[in-house]
Parts: C-alpha cells; sequence; structure tokens
C-alpha cells in the first residue's frame, strides 16, 4: 500500500501502517538492501557471464570479467537459424494468451465454487484439486496423442487451448480463497436489489478481486514464459520455438554450447517478464484504492 | 448469451416470484444451473482434455508399457514391485519427504515475513518486491544450475564468506549429506510467487478493522495476531497447500542441479525426478504410471487431512 | 451488461485473430518430405541443414526439415514422438538407444537397401557391424570416435610432468597425479580426475584384461573382484591426492561444463575423442587428447574405434527409401563430407576420409589423428549393450559415490556394483 491511497481514503499521511521512527526505517531499509543483493547477485553474475571470454565462465567464481565483450548478444540474437526476435514474439504470443484464459476461464469457475451452491459442488471441487496432484509426465504421452490426432502439434493450440478451459486447477483454487474473503453481505445486497450471477460475478466479485486477478495475471505470464517442457513435447519447428525452448538450442552438453549466447539471451529474456511484473503489481496496489472500502 | 443472462438475472432476482407451472426442471434449474454455467469452461476442459489422459495413466499404471509397443496387461505387478522389490521408491520417497518437509515451512515463513515487511508502507516498496521476485522470474532455466554450482561448490561464494569466520565448508552441492540443503534453499529463495500471493491476502484486509483496533489502543502485535492473522488464514491455507503439493512434484530443481542424476548417491532423487528417470530413460512407462498414482495417492491423502483440520483454523467470510 | 461481454467478446475475437497468424498451418506441399531430428548445437545444425540443401539440389521435388535439440531435451522429445505415431523420418541415434528403440521395432532394418541405395561398401565391416542388432542393420554410423584422456597441458608443463603417452600405465598415471597435486601450482588443483565412476573407463580397464562390460547376450561380463579391484585402485588415488576427491567429483555430471578438468579442479578428464572441441571451447588451457592408461606395460590396450552417433530411419516412415538415400548422401557425398568435417566423429568411408583430411582446421586434425594414431590399442567392437544399459551406468556412477564417500569399502562396491547390475539386466 502507499500512503497516497491511504490519504485518499481515510486518514493522513501518518495512518497506522506508516508510522515509524527514523532509527527503525532505517534498519528497515538496511535489512532490505542486504536482502536484496542476495536476490540480485544471481542477475549480476548473469549478465557478467554474459560479456566474459567464454573459456572463464565455468572455471573463474569471481563475478568481475577479465574482459567485457558484447559480441554474445549479437551471437546470441542471429546465431541461431530463426532469431531471438521470432521467440520472444512467439513467447508474448503464448503468454498473453495464456493470461486471458486463465483470468477469465479460472474466475468463472472459482466464482462457482466459492459463491453459487449447486449439486455436486464438493465433488467437483475435490476433483479439481486432485487434478493439480498427477505429476505431468504421465499423462504427457497420452495428452500429445490426443493433441496429435486433434491435428494440433507443431501449434500454440495445446499450450494455449486448455488455459481457456481453466485446465490450470492453482489458479482457480487461489480465485475461489479470495472470492471467499469478499465480505457476503456485499452479494447479499445486490441479489435484493436483483442482480443475478453474472452480474454480481462482473460487478463485484472481479473489481473487488483485482489483487488476485493480477497475481494470477502475473503468475500466468511469467511461468509461461519460463515454462519449456511444453513447448519442447509439442513444438517442432524452430520458428514456433518459444524463447525457454531457444535458450535449451544454445546447449547440448554432448558437444559444444555457445554459452555465451545463452547467458546473453537469457538476460535479455528477463526484461518482458520484469516489466510485466512491474506494470502489473501496481494493479495488485491500485486495484484496492479505486473500492473504497478496502485500504 | 442473452439468454444465459437472462436466466442469469432470473436466479438471483425473480426466482421466488416464478409461477410453480414452470415445473420441476426449471426450478432445478434456477437452483443449480448458473453453477454449472460457470463451471461449463472447465468442466469441458476436464472431460475434454485432463480426464483422458488421466484415465490413460491409469490404466497403463496396470500395464507394463514401453513408450513404443502396444501396452501389456499385468495386474497389479507393478505395484507389488513398488511396495515390496523397489529400494529406489524407498530413498525417493524419503528425498521427497525430506523435501517437503524443509522447504515448505521455511519458504511459507520466510514469504510471510517479507511481505508484513512489505505490506508496512516501506519507501521504495515497488523497487523491492521487483527485486525480491527477482529470483523467482528465473524459474528453473540452464543458468541457475551453473549458478548454484558457483555458489556452493567447495570454493564457491557460500564458502568464501564462511572463511571469513574460520569455517572450511564441503562442497556443499555435491555432497551427499548436504546436497539436498542447496535445493531446499534454492526453493525458499524463490519465495517470490507465496509472497505475492500473502500480500495481495493482506490488501484484502480492510484498514477500518485497523483503525478501531488502534482507536481501542490495540498494541502493534495484538492487531497482528487479532486481525491480520485471522483474516489471512484463507491464504496461508492456501500457500500451505499449494506449496505441500508442489514440493511432493518438485522436478525441475533436482533435474537441473544434478542433471537428471539424483545424484550424489540418490541424495536428490526427487519423487518425480525418479518417475521420469523410469519412464523415458529406462522406458519403463507403465512402472512409471503406477508409480505416479502412488504420488497422487499420497498428495492427496495429505491434501485431504489439511481440509479437514483447516476448519478448526482457517476463518473464511462466509 | 449486454454492452460489457460484447466487450469480452470483442477480446476474445481479437485473441483469437493474434492467434491465427500465429497458428496458421505450414503450407502443404506435394513434395516428398523428410523430416529429420538430431542432437546437438547450432554448430552441427548448421552443417547439417547445408548438407540437406545439397541433397535438396540433388533430389528436385523433396522438402526437408530439420529439428535440433541439445542432449538431454532430445531424448523425451523423441520417446514422445515415437510413442505418439509421429516420429521423424531419420533419427539420430546413439549407440546405447539404438538397442532400446530397434529391439522395440520403432526403427527400419536397412539391410535391403545396402548396396542398391546405401552404398557404404567402403565402411569398415565392424562399424557396419556396430549399427546392427540382433543381426539386422538399423543405423549407419555418421562417424567415428573413442574414449580418450583429455589432458591440460599447461597445467602438466607447469607442475614439470611430462604428459602421458600410449604406454603410460596406471601407476605412472597416478604418480603423474600425485606430483600435479603436490606442485601445488594452482589453488585446490588435482593432477587427475576421478574417474572410477565412468563407464568408458572402466570398460576400457576391463578390456585390459580381457573382459568386457556386457556379454553378446546382454549378461554382465566381469565379476565382483574386478568391481573390488577397481574401486581399490581409485581408492589409493583418491588417499594419495593423485586425483579430486569425492565432493569435488560428484559436481561431475560427464558432460564437458562440470567435468573437474572444465571446472578447473584437475589436469585431466575422461571423455570421448569428439568432445575435444566443446571441451577447447571452455578452457584456456591446450587440451589434448591421449589414450587411456594400461594396467601394465605389455596389455595391449581396451579402446575401440566406436560409432559416435547414427542416423536411423524410422519403421514408420511414409518414404524408407528416401531416407535411407539422404543417410547414404549424408556418409558418402565429399561436398556432404567437407561441409560435416569430424564434427560427428572421423568418418567411416575410407575415401570421404581421405578427402576430408586436407580440409580440417587444427582440433578436427587433432581429433582425426588421434582416432586413426590409436593402432594396436585398438581391440574389437564390443557388442551393443543390452537393454537397461542406461540403468547399469547410473548405477556404476552411484557405486563409485559410494566408496568415494566412504559408505561402502572397495569390496563391498565390488559385490554390490555387481549384484545391482545384474538386477538391472534381468529386469530388462
Amino acid at each position: 500500500m502507499t500512503d497516497a491511497t491511504m490519504s485518499s481514503v481515510t486518514a493522513p499521511p501518518s495512518a497506522p501502517p506508516g508510522r515509524r521512527s527514523p532509527v527503525g526505517s532505517v534498519l528497515i531499509h538496511a535489512g532490505l538492501i542486504a536482502a536484496s543483493i542476495a536476490m540480485v547477485y544471481p542477475l549480476l553474475w548473469m549478465i557478467s557471464a554474459s560479456v566474459r571470454p567464454e573459456d572463464e565462465i565455468f572455471a573463474s567464481t569471481s563475478l568481475w570479467p577479465s574482459s567485457v565483450d558484447f559480441a554474445s548478444y549479437v551471437r546470441g540474437w542471429f546465431g541461431l537459424d530463426v532469431s531471438f526476435g521470432r521467440f520472444t514474439w512467439n513467447s508474448l504470443v503464448v503468454s498473453v494468451l495464456t493470461v486471458i484464459g486463465n483470468v477469465v476461464a479460472c474466475s468463472l469457475a472459482a466464482y462457482a465454487f466459492a459463491r453459487l451452491r449447486f449439486a455436486g459442488r464438493n465433488f467437483w471441487f475435490a476433483i479439481m484439486l486432485g487434478t493439480m496432484m498427477i505429476p505431468y509426465h504421465v499423462t504427457l504421452i497420452p495428452q500429445y496423442v490426443l493433441f496429435l490426432n486433434l491435428g494440433w502439434v507443431n501449434t500454440f493450440l495445446p499450450l494455449v487451448v486448455p488455459k481457456f478451459l481453466a485446465s490450470d486447477a492453482f489458479f482457480i483454487f487461489l480465485m475461489v480463497q479470495f472470492f471467499r474473503g469478499i465480505p457476503r453481505e456485499l452479494d447479499e445486497a445486490a441479489m435484493m436489489d436483483g442482480c443475478g450471477p453474472w452480474r454480481i460475478y462482473w460487478k463485484i466479485m472481479l473489481p473487488l478481486s483485482l489483487p488476485v486477478l493480477a497475481t494470477a495475471a502475473i503468475f500466468s505470464f511469467i511461468w509461461t514464459w519460463d515454462d519449456f517442457f511444453g513447448p519442447l513435447i509439442y513444438l517442432n519447428d524452430m520458428n514456433t520455438y518459444t524463447i525457454q525452448l531457444g535458450l535449451r538450442t544454445f546447449v547440448d552438453s554432448s558437444s559444444t554450447s555457445d554459452w555465451g549466447g545463452l547467458f546473453a539471451m537469457s538476460t535479455l529474456s528477463l526484461v518482458p517478464v520484469f516489466f510485466f511484473f512491474l506494470f502489473f503489481q501496481r494493479l495488485l496496489i491500485e486495484g484496492i484504492a479505486t473500492t473504497g472500502m478496502k485500504r | 448469451m442473452a439468454a444465459v443472462q437472462d436466466s442469469a438475472v432470473a436466479i438471483g432476482g425473480g426466482a421466488q416470484a416464478r409461477p410453480a407451472a414452470q415445473g420441476r426442471w426449471a426450478s432445478l434449474w434456477t437452483k443449480h444451473g448458473a453453477g454449472y454455467m460457470f463451471l461449463l469452461p472447465w468442466l469441458i476442459g476436464f472431460f475434454g482434455l485432463t480426464l483422458g489422459p488421466a484415465i490413460a495413466s491409469l490404466y497403463l499404471s496396470f500395464t507394463s508399457f514401453d513408450l513404443i509397443r502396444t501396452p501389456e496387461w499385468v495386474g497389479t505387478a507393478n505395484y507389488v514391485r513398488i511396495a515390496t522389490a523397489d529400494p529406489k521408491f524407498a530413498a525417493a520417497m524419503q528425498v521427497t519427504f525430506l523435501y517437503v518437509v524443509l522447504s515448505v515451512p521455511f519458504k511459507l515463513t520466510f514469504a510471510l515475513l517479507v511481505a508484513l515487511l512489505l505490506d508496512r508502507g516501506v519507501k521504495g516498496l515497488t523497487f523491492y518486491r521487483a527485486l525480491f521476485y527477482l529470483p523467482s522470474l528465473l524459474g528453473g532455466s540452464v543458468a541457475i544450475a551453473v549458478l548454484w554450482r558457483q555458489l556452493f561448490a567447495g570454493d564457491g561464494l557460500i564458502n568464501s564468506l564462511l572463511a571469513q569466520f574460520g569455517i572450511e565448508g564441503p562442497s556443499w552441492i555435491s555432497h551427499p549429506n548436504y546436497s539436498i540443503w542447496t535445493l531446499v534453499v534454492l526453493s525458499v529463495w524463490q519465495f517470490g510467487s507465496p509472497m505475492i500471493i500473502f500480500l495481495a491476502g493482506l490488501r484484502q484486509i480492510p484498514t477500518d478493522m485497523y483503525e478501531a483496533a488502534s482507536l481501542d489502543g490495540a498494541s502493534k502485535f495484538r492487531q497482528f495476531y487479532k486481525i491480520t492473522l485471522p483474516l489471512l488464514t484463507p491464504v496461508i491455507f492456501f500457500n500451505a497447500v499449494v506449496q505441500t503439493i508442489d514440493a511432493f512434484k518438485a522436478f525441475t530443481p533436482a533435474f537441473i542441479i544434478s542433471g537428471g542424476t539424483g545424484g550424489p548417491i540418490n541424495s536428490t532423487l526427487f519423487y518425480t525426478l525418479y518417475l521420469y528417470q523410469e519412464a523415458f530413460g529406462n522406458f519403463r512407462m507403465g512402472y512409471a504410471s503406477a508409480l505416479a498414482w502412488i504420488l497422487v495417492l499420497i498428495i492427496g491423502l495429505f491434501t485431504a487431512f489439511s481440509f479437514l483440520t483447516s476448519r478448526y483454523w482457517v476463518h473464511y467470510d462466509d | 451488461m449486454t454492452h460489457r461481454i460484447s466487450r469480452r467478446t470483442v477480446l476474445a475475437g481479437g485473441a483469437a485473430l493474434l492467434s491465427y497468424a500465429a497458428f496458421a498451418p505450414r503450407a502443404f506441399s506435394q513434395e516428398a518430405r523428410l523430416r529429420l531430428l538430431w542432437w546437438g548445437s547450432q554448430t552441427r545444425a548448421d552443417r547439417t541443414n547445408k548438407v540437406s540443401e545439397l541433397f535438396k539440389k540433388a533430389n528436385p521435388g523433396v522438402d526437408i526439415n530439420g529439428e535440433f535439440l541439445g542432449w538431454s531435451d532430445y531424448w523425451p522429445r523423441l520417446a514422445t514422438q515415437v510413442a505418439g505415431g509421429n516420429a521423424p523420418d531419420v533419427i539420430q541415434m546413439d549407440y546405447r538407444y539404438i538397442v532400446e528403440y530397434a529391439r522395440r521395432g520403432a526403427l527400419a532394418p536397412l539391410d535391403s537397401y545396402l548396396g542398391s541405395v546405401l552404398k557404404v561398401e567402403d565402411f569398415d565391416d565392424v562399424q557396419i557391424k556396430g549399427g546392427s542388432v540382433d543381426g539386422k542393420l538399423y543405423g549407419i554410423s555418421l562417424g567415428a570416435n573413442s574414449t580418450a584422456m583429455m589432458v591440460n597441458t599447461v597445467a602438466f608443463e607447469e607442475a614439470g610432468v611430462d604428459l602421458p603417452t600410449p604406454s603410460t600405465t596406471w601407476e605412472e598415471l597416478a604418480r603423474m597425479g600425485v606430483e600435479i597435486t603436490k606442485a601445488g601450482k594452482r589453488k585446490g588443483y588435482f593432477g587427475l580426475s576421478d574417474g572410477s565412476g565412468v563407464e568408458p573407463l572402466l570398460e576400457n580397464w576391463l578390456r585390459q584384461r580381457g573382459k568386457a562390460l556386457f556379454t553378446a547376450d546382454g549378461k554382465i561380463a566381469y565379476d565382483a573382484n574386478d568391481g573390488a579391484e577397481w574401486f581399490a585402485m581409485w581408492q589409493k588415488m583418491r588417499e594419495d591426492k593423485a586425483c579430486v576427491p569425492a565432493d569435488i567429483q560428484a559436481l561431475d555430471q560427464f558432460n564437458i561444463e562440470t567435468s573437474p578438468l572444465s571446472l578447473g579442479k584437475a589436469a585431466t578428464s575422461y571423455a570421448h575423442s569428439n568432445q575435444l572441441v566443446g571441451y577447447q571451447a571452455i578452457n584456456k588451457d591446450k587440451i589434448v587428447l591421449k589414450s587411456h592408461a594400461l594396467i601394465n606395460k605389455d596389455a595391449k590396450g581396451g579402446h575401440y574405434r566406436k560409432p559416435s552417433m547414427f542416423f536411423s530411419v524410422s519403421a514408420k516412415s511414409s518414404d524408407p527409401e528416401l531416407g535411407a538415400k539422404y543417410v547414404n548422401f549424408f556418409v558418402k557425398d565429399p561436398e556432404a563430407a567437407k561441409i560435416l568435417g569430424v564434427e560427428r566423429g572421423v568418418p567411416e568411408s575410407a575415401s570421404v576420409r581421405e578427402a576430408l583430411a586436407p580440409s580440417l582446421d587444427e582440433l578436427g586434425r587433432a581429433a582425426l589423428d588421434y582416432v586413426s594414431g590409436l593402432g594396436s590399442l585398438v581391440g574389437d567392437l564390443p557388442p551393443p549393450p543390452p537393454s537397461g544399459a542406461g540403468e547399469a551406468e547410473l548405477a556404476l556412477r552411484s557405486v563409485a559415490e559410494q566408496v568415494a564417500f566412504g559408505q561402502l569399502d572397495a569390496k563391498q562396491g565390488g559385490e554390490t556394483l555387481v549384484n545391482e547390475v545384474t538386477q538391472i539386466l534381468s529386469r530388462g
């Protein structure tokens, strides 16, 4: 939350959560900065690995490269048969569609589970949770056969269509937990006013759940961006490769690998997710201010 | 779409007003129909895409299937072997349970603490939150495997830090007694997802409750204990259940860090890694499917237990 | 309300439109189409694709679609495609996996194309045998390599130790290791990698003793005593600090970048000759190939020219003859050979080898010279490894680690290893 939000709603900027002595504030920042270093170290290391000579990446433990050369960025971007721009575009398409699919389909199902009473609700809920528990390696082949028969292999359909059918139980469960936290008086009042479930879902649930919807969007995007097993199995043509699959083609542990290219492109591939995260996490905060009733 | 809307509106508002003559089906529809309408995409996905492959894998678990030839029915032989004659199953179980027990509580506590800290309106919040999410952005990329070796090998960064205090550490990542810990650290380090969920949960707690409490003179700690914690229980519950399921199913960290072997000496042989080795390395998909369903059973029991106990400590607003 | 919903519909429509561009199916052509799948790096892909272009030029109307992946991603994708009945026409195969795939009927026997489409008369007989399973030919070797010791010449030089020679014995090698470690020119540096868990190295050692890893009928071909002696030899080297300690060796995932040599922990590593290029790329110091040490001065050497990889044709291929034709072009065409170099190993065809030799770069020549210069150290090709060989390799590694970390002594190690491998092979 931000102080600005607070003041706009109720109290002056020095309201409870913000009040702190300067010493405490310094301590908190010191702790946060120390923790941040531990969090950023890998990124620094990766950037350093992307510009240092290849014969130094594995044998040297220092963060500082002996010499700096950005050639691996150029080589990484253009070195494969298909340029990294194509992979980035593919990843964006798959990730954005996944975000839309997950947010729409999972919130519908979650609303049913959280608020509507219907026969078999608990049964379906248990089944839904059950689908989270099966390791994907064993359903992979039957699913591959299914998608092959549908003619979907070597397209993005196997990666995206399931999301529009709420295949990711994690998000349903997540949204159920948050929907249940929204006071029931709100929908009861709306129901009195003659609102049906669609209206309540659209007018009350979704606006009040922006934090969790933003969360779901963030996770959907990042996890899809990072996923490589699905693309590995379903995408054969290099023109359809996603970033993660592109990254894997730099490495063949049995012959020669382009490690510089790998780390350079790994670093670059973080940029879009990072900005997606930055953008959507604002929703996580701002969404609340608009409702007025939450802090 | 319009029809759906109409009937949906009817459920909420005019249900009682409807003439009884419309009959039983209409009343059943008004009672249960909306629920199923909302569930429809999921139901289509479940019956169309999930159920078939799941049943297929259950069937395969009673067969000997080498990925290429037609599966051969072997009855319960796979399950019998798992229960009686597979030392690697026992090893994998042990490693996995250890991982679940160690990583889940650490990760959740850490994520909750950081979320509470970040929720307190610290200046530069966005900045910290983004930084703290960085490790989770990296996911299971190849870079992590190389990086983790740089950190936890004999002459890695961790040991050079320890050396400042005169401690000579072993090669954590490649020692059978410690390697699992490096995976636990990796899991805790990638605490971004539960942290964000906790943050979203904290955001949903109405501020007026705190204001009322602080007017009553309740201390910060008391506010946390009496307001934050109870209202956060649905989210804590969610994170606990999901993280436990994830930890049982963890694959990528062990796969990338041990190079797919589960070594040294099976010390990082996660259950799903063993399952993967059997399925794709040793061409025993039938056996791997049986392993999978045992895991489903175990996770199912854990989850059912969590749900049963949740009614004593999780507070919903409904 | 209606307005809102229509907005969502528009959104979904937009998404569908967006996806259409990406989903648009590849143009279906009337041409004969050949799908290839291999593992390797972009360098290998560049060479392979160039050969495919040549082939297309020589065979108008053929369309070739090549896919490649790194080694560890390759096998799950291949397994899934084969299981789904969607296997590529031409499949790169490893010596170990060819048995697994051929016995299960996933590969097409190529015997009927010999002499007509496949003109591999000038291949070494042994290499043809190497691609055969149960008497039928399933793979054409793309090149030969041999196991080798990768040696960091600079580290040897710094320590004032002469490089190993083809007649160096294990005893002498161990002494070299001790000297390098003792010289202490580099921090935390040891003479040798610990090879106790390296299967090809154990195989080499067993072959010098007149034994082998597996018999022709798929049984274990050594006993607990062999295992115990093997582990004891390495135990002593660990104690003398001739080789790296257990926890450093355990970093090795038996690939190039995690070997103690590449991590800057030891002056040797055990690998295959065609991996020299990969090793040199990530090592500052000059790396050379050396043959494995001998059990005694009179030993015959345990090397063999191993088919480094094959091209096989899928049993489900709609046009296996075209596949065979491509494979033949790949291994016999002189232009193709120049493009391919020795990247996949030293070509099997004598004429191709001769044509190729002048155009090789330094590392390629080193690999070629190494394999052709092994001379009397080379013995017969062992029978193809049985089903379960992959699991047996993991077992060796695990037992070697148990011995190295002191959980088992050498004698127990030998017994455990033989027991486990026997069990694995009987399960098949």
